[in-house]
């Protein structure tokens, strides 16, 4: 049934262009049904979940692979199935009236319903696989999401940057799910986890554990991967009030609650989720407090709630788990509502910059509303869910004297109030601009998504009982163990945490009211720091890019006698290597006898005559140097006992010479060419002599070890017994190689025609007039 | 007195060899003009062959005193192969007509370098090897520089030719030291040699192997031995280029796979290195060097090279899984080469080729299926799930990675991830970019492989995984069975 509802939302993608050009006013109604459905089903399921029976699928994929795609639904993926499918719904509708009349509307639905179905994949697969494949697959459609305005060069910039970030991200979680499914021998989540603890002692950990912190933490923004996420902005609101608020964003911080029982608990996973959480949260919330444009502020507020999110997994209390599920539900019903009713502002108003906003609330009510409702819950005040996940934060954190991370939340849930004060009062309530003279209250597709998660914001901070149950089952599967119960309610008592929300409040307000000399001093510790991701973002593209213009223009610049050079330090290389590190090679001894006299002199004139070839000017010099060289070798053999060899090679060697030399009197003499640079002349010379070194070696080792005898001992044993010839060379060339013989003929006498017909050819055409 | 060999196993290339003879003799009866019918001729001699092929002898037979080997191994390369070459000469009779080389010579050259494939792919001696090597070469230098009127295309061939005969010469280097030190030239007997060999090996025959290795490296273009490819990839006719960057590829592979795994297998210690580095320099340089290009076909060029070497990747794990992955990513990379060379042959503005990737700009505005298409090519070549692309680098890696290979396997992670930032500036191209001059309405054949090639990458292939990959199992093991 999970399968089916993924592949119903996919066909929805697939007709949402057909559908939109026969029906383009209601498309989007009619599309959102599809995932209200399934959120329905979802919604059925909570019960069966709640009591501890998760719903299981599988079908069979590819066996002989191991991949199977299963789907495993226990409270954490109910959770995050139903904010996909619920939130989804009213995106799809809010997009229709986002996007009336534009004329890629169909393909954004296309893009939008596709990046649902990979999510909802995503939050309920357990076989690694599936899980890496929903992972990519939500990468790319939020590539095309984001850069969906595709006229404009920041968009298209955002979203190579985003996917780029995030595409890095999947490839260290591709290669961490290797490691995990490889060390524990299974390859489901559910498997992997109930195997026991024995990943947290294997000697991988530590690589596992890098590996999965940098695919979650470049998906979930979080410091120092955040800044693709601001710079996403750029896409069209529904797409940041989905992708950036309670889906995409938050797959990293699934993957950390998900594998929060397998890796979880160790000193690393502590540090590592809780500083980057810590600083993420600090730091969204500063950069919201700077911010101007409504969007951007959205942005850092996200990242800030996802710093707390990541933060609470690396406390992992059980307490502080509770508080991670509560506030995943609260921050994503607030934040989807927010966004939302900010693209409807910038809709009705124009703009979305707070300096040319004020004084909206006559014009646009529904959306003033609604956008007071979910800032309050934002600022977690009563009688909202954020209020409730903000005490359950408060409460578990004092318990446990975390004060570093006291004092984080505390800083950041003010920074919040303040943000949602800027957020609601001066648009709403302040002096009215030039933009409120025009503005209009949006229609039914943009509110309706506003109204039900504000709404829900309200109704759960009031009947907490309702999705007590849910949260407590989310707690469950993060912590991996036993149901445990659980008794929420909005009001405690006057507690510790009831203390701190007020102080919160207090220091929000004055946060607000101190805006401006909070802005100049942010500033300026920005200045101070002078980090500038997007800037090192840059550098660092334009590195790879300059790098591979170097290497590429030096391997490859067209010519043919550098190419040659190249492959023969690779042979040098693979050749070299291979001896000294796998050939069990020994350093041959050179043994050097008295009566060697007449080789030494032959030895010598080799060298010199090579020495001549080098030194050459001209071609013809270089020739004749070569030559020396050849002759040399023949007399080698007349010495060394082969007078046939020799003879050959002297024939060899004397025709070739002739016939080089009567081409070269016929070629035109070449200008000389350009002087080749020092570098060059010196590579080509290392190049030159570690060739001969190696080739050298070579043959020393070679001579060291006995050559095969069986072909000698054959040839010898069998000439006079079989052939009848007392010379074995020439029975081997006319009796046992009889037919390679022939062959050879054969090809020497057609290549004698060929020449003859050439020059033939020649003759007739130079004798006609 | 010696008996006629058993023909039966190579009883497809027999008919191959027959059959080219016949069709250029059809053609020089013809005389010009008779293109398109030497070019279905071949293709259906292709489908006869393949058919033969399937309906060959079960098991392994070897024949010729042990030159020709026939095992289910060499029928799954062979299929690629045929498969590869009809679909070349299927996509390219319309490119030749238009660029007025319409010559039957064509297709006659690429049924003779397939035949010369098939015979490489079947090798069990170093002799039959080296005759099958250069059949296929010297009709490839041929047509590599078949538009023999631009310069560009004559420079393509020559160098081809060049640094082919020095790897053909390294080739028959390291076979002579091979004969010398092990005494036989025989696959079979040289895997019995090595096995008995006591202590280390012959530093004769090691070094014979990796010249043998070397000039094997450099059919398949490997890194570094590359240098033609992206030279002849783009001075070549396109549709030489389409044809040059499969089926070689794919029975180079394969022939390297059966040296390495059946002679040489017991000096694994000693070639593994060798391929991890080949294997490493590959993916490098191929991810490197495409992040510049303009040309499209150069791109593809170094995106060739990459992908050998995460081919490559799959054998230098030297197992039974690490085999079948090399198969599995051959037959993926020949879908989606085939398809991406089928629109880059399309590319035409107003009946003129175009080559430059910024000819593609806004290609989602004017031609949205054919824009399609080449995403889905684009993400699958960078090997983004669930494209078939995903599932041939998972195949190779895996193997890799259970080997121990972890270097390799990160050089490979970060090498996709940079390939991935040349492949998405297709997309941009296609999809963000504006509309230069529009390209003409691709052929309907062109069209027909195009949608066949993207719908096999996906989702297709998704629900093929299973036979797919049990088909090259049943390959890999029947190579792995002989020793």
């Amino acid at each position: 049934m999970i399968l089916t509802a993924i592949l119903a939302i996919i066909l929805a993608a697939a007709v949402a262009p057909t559908l939109n050009r026969l029906l383009p006013a209601l498309s989007h109604w009619v599309l959102a049904l599809v995932p209200l459905s399934a959120a329905l089903w979802f919604a059925l399921q909570v019960p069966g979940v709640v009591a501890g029976v998760p719903v299981l699928e599988t079908a069979s994929w590819a066996p002989s692979l191991g991949v199977a795609l299963s789907f495993r639904l226990d409270g954490l993926s109910l959770l995050f199935a139903l904010l996909i499918c619920g939130i989804g719904a009213f995106v799809v509708i809010y997009s229709g009236g986002y996007l009336r009349g534009h004329p890629r509307e169909g393909r954004f639905h296309l893009f939008i319903l596709s990046f649902m179905a990979a999510m909802l994949g995503l939050v309920t697969a357990d076989d690694l696989i599936s899980l890496f494949v929903f992972w990519e697959l939500t990468s790319i459609t939020s590539f095309m999401l984001i850069g969906f305005n595709h006229e404009d060069a920041r968009s298209r910039r955002s979203a190579i940057q985003a996917l780029l970030v995030t595409g890095g991200g999947g490839m260290a979680l591709l290669a961490g799910l290797v490691l995990m499914g490889m060390a524990s021998g299974h390859w489901t989540l559910s498997a992997i986890a109930a195997s026991g603890a024995d990943l947290r002692a294997h000697v991988l950990y530590p690589a596992m554990l890098v590996l999965l912190l940098l695919a979650a933490f470049t998906k979930s923004a979080q410091v120092p991967f955040h800044f693709w996420l601001p710079n996403a902005m750029d896409a069209p609101t529904p797409v940041s009030a989905y992708l950036h608020s309670a889906t995409m964003v938050k797959a990293g911080v699934y993957l950390l609650a998900r594998l929060n029982p397998t890796l979880g608990g160790t000193e690393p996973w502590f540090w590592a989720l809780t500083l980057a959480g810590g600083v993420t949260a600090l730091w969204g919330s500063a950069m919201a407090l700077r911010s101007t444009d409504l969007k951007k502020i959205l942005a850092y507020t996200t990242l800030m709630a996802l710093g707390v999110l990541v933060l609470l997994i690396g406390i992992g209390s059980d307490g502080a788990l509770v508080a991670f599920a509560g506030f995943l539900l609260a921050h994503s019903l607030y934040k989807g509502a927010l966004f939302m009713a900010a693209g409807s502002v910038d809709h009705g108003s124009g703009t979305r910059e707070l300096g040319e906003l004020g004084g909206l609330w006559s014009k646009m009510p529904a959306t003033g509303l609604f956008i007071a409702i979910a800032a309050l819950s934002m600022a977690g005040l009563p009688p909202l869910l954020g209020f409730v996940a903000k005490e359950l934060i408060y409460e578990d954190v004092f318990r446990n004297g975390h004060m570093v991370a006291l004092a984080v939340l505390l800083l950041a849930n003010a920074a919040m109030v303040a943000t949602a004060a800027t957020l609601f009062l001066k648009p709403f309530l302040g002096a009215p601009t030039k933009a409120a003279g025009h503005a209009h209250e949006s229609g039914p597709a943009l509110l309706a998504g506003p109204a039900v998660l504000a709404g829900l914001s309200l109704l759960f901070g009031l009947w907490i009982a309702l999705p007590q149950g849910l949260l407590g089952a989310t707690a469950d599967a993060v912590r991996g163990g036993a149901p445990q119960s659980l008794n929420l309610h909005l009001w405690h008592g006057l507690t510790p945490a009831l203390g701190l929300s007020g102080l919160t409040l207090a220091l929000g307000m004055a946060l607000y009211f101190g805006l401006s000399p909070v802005k100049n001093s942010l500033a300026a510790i920005q200045r101070l720091t002078r980090i500038d991701h997007d800037r090192a973002w840059d550098c660092l593209l334009s590195l790879l890019q300059g790098t591979a213009n170097r290497i590429t223009s030096a391997l490859q610049d067209g010519v043919l006698q550098r190419y040659l050079a190249w492959i023969f330090a690779g042979i040098l290389l693979l050749l070299g290597a291979t001896l000294v590190m796998r050939g069990g090679f020994t350093w041959p001894g050179i043994r050097l006898d008295g009566d060697d006299g007449l080789g030494i002199v032959l030895a010598l004139l080799m060298l010199g005559g090579t020495a001549g070839a080098i030194r050459a000017r001209s071609r013809m010099e270089a020739v004749l140097s070569l030559a020396i060289t050849g002759m040399s070798v023949a007399l080698f053999f007349l010495l060394s006992g082969a007078p046939d060899v020799g003879i050959t090679q002297l024939m060899v060697e004397t025709l070739s010479t002739i016939i080089l030399v009567l081409v070269m009197a016929k070629l035109p003499m070449l200008p000389p060419g350009p002087d080749r640079s020092r570098p060059a002349k010196l590579f080509h010379s290392v190049l030159a002599l570690g060739i001969g070194g190696v080739v050298t070696v070579i043959l020393l080792a070679v001579l060291d070890q006995p050559l095969a005898m069986d072909l000698s001992r054959f040839f010898g044993d069998t000439s006079l017994v079989e052939a009848y010839g007392r010379n074995v060379v020439n029975v081997i060339l006319v009796d046992f190689r009889g037919f390679d013989t022939l062959g050879e003929i054969t090809v020497v006498a057609c290549a004698g025609l060929g020449v003859f017909a050439l020059l033939r050819a020649r003759m007739g055409k130079g004798g006609q007039p | 007195m010696a008996t006629l060999p058993d023909l039966a196993p190579a009883l497809p290339e027999i008919f191959l060899a027959c059959a080219s003879m016949a069709l250029l003799m059809i053609g020089v009866f013809r005389g010009d003009g008779s293109l398109r019918l030497v070019s279905w001729l071949t293709v259906a001699s292709f489908i006869v062959t393949g058919f033969l092929l399937l309906q060959g002898p079960e098991g392994r037979a070897v024949t010729f005193n042990g030159l020709f080997v026939a095992d289910s191994f060499g029928t799954f390369a062979k299929l690629l192969i045929l498969i590869a070459s009809s679909l070349a000469v299927i996509l390219s009779v319309n490119y030749l007509e238009k660029e007025r080389v319409a010559r039957f010579e064509y297709p006659v050259l690429i049924a003779l370098a397939t035949l010369g494939m098939l015979a490489m792919v079947s090798a069990n001696d170093l002799i039959s090897l080296y005759v099958g090597l250069e059949l296929q070469s010297l009709a490839l230098y041929v047509i590599a520089s078949f538009k023999r009127d631009v310069a560009k295309s004559t420079e393509a061939g020559l160098k081809y030719f060049v640094l082919g005969a020095l790897s053909s010469g390294l080739l028959l280097y390291g076979a002579s030291l091979v004969y010398g030190f092990a005494g036989t030239t025989s696959f079979d007997k040289l895997a019995t040699v090595l096995a008995g060999a006591e202590g280390a090996p012959s530093v004769g025959v090691v070094i014979g192997m990796v010249f043998v290795a070397a000039g094997l490296a450099f059919k398949i273009s490997a890194v570094p031995f590359h240098m033609w490819t992206p030279d002849v990839y783009e001075g070549a006719p396109t549709s030489v280029t389409a044809f040059f960057a499969v089926a070689p590829k794919v029975a180079a592979i394969t022939l390297f796979i059966r040296v390495l795994v059946g002679p040489f297998g017991d000096l694994a210690v000693q070639w593994q290195q060798v391929i991890q580095f080949c294997a490493a320099a590959s993916m490098i340089i191929g991810a490197l060097g495409a992040i510049q290009q303009k040309n499209i076909k150069r791109l593809m060029a170094y995106s060739s090279i990459g992908h050998i070497g995460y081919a490559l990747v799959g054998l230098s794990a030297g197992s039974v899984e690490g085999v079948r992955g090399v198969l599995i990513y051959m037959a993926i990379y020949l879908a989606m080469n085939v398809g991406v060379f089928a629109i880059i042959l399309s590319m035409r503005q107003s009946g003129r080729a175009v080559e430059e990737i910024a000819d593609l700009g806004g290609l989602s505005k004017t031609h949205p299926m054919l824009a399609f298409a080449m995403a889905v090519f684009m993400w699958s070549l960078a090997g983004v799930p669930p494209a078939a692309g995903f599932w041939g680098k998972w195949a190779v890696f895996l193997p890799a990675i259970q080997a121990g290979l972890y270097p390799l396997a990160i050089v490979g992670v970060i090498a996709s991830g940079i390939s991935c930032f040349y492949y998405l500036r297709v997309i941009k191209a296609m999809y963000f970019d504006d509309v230069t001059e529009p390209l003409d309405r691709p052929t309907p054949t062109a069209g027909f492989v195009v949608a066949g090639a993207a719908l096999f990458v996906f989702p297709v292939y998704i629900f093929f995984l299973s036979p797919i990959t049990s088909g090259a199992a049943a390959a890999a093991a029947a190579l792995f069975g002989a020793r």
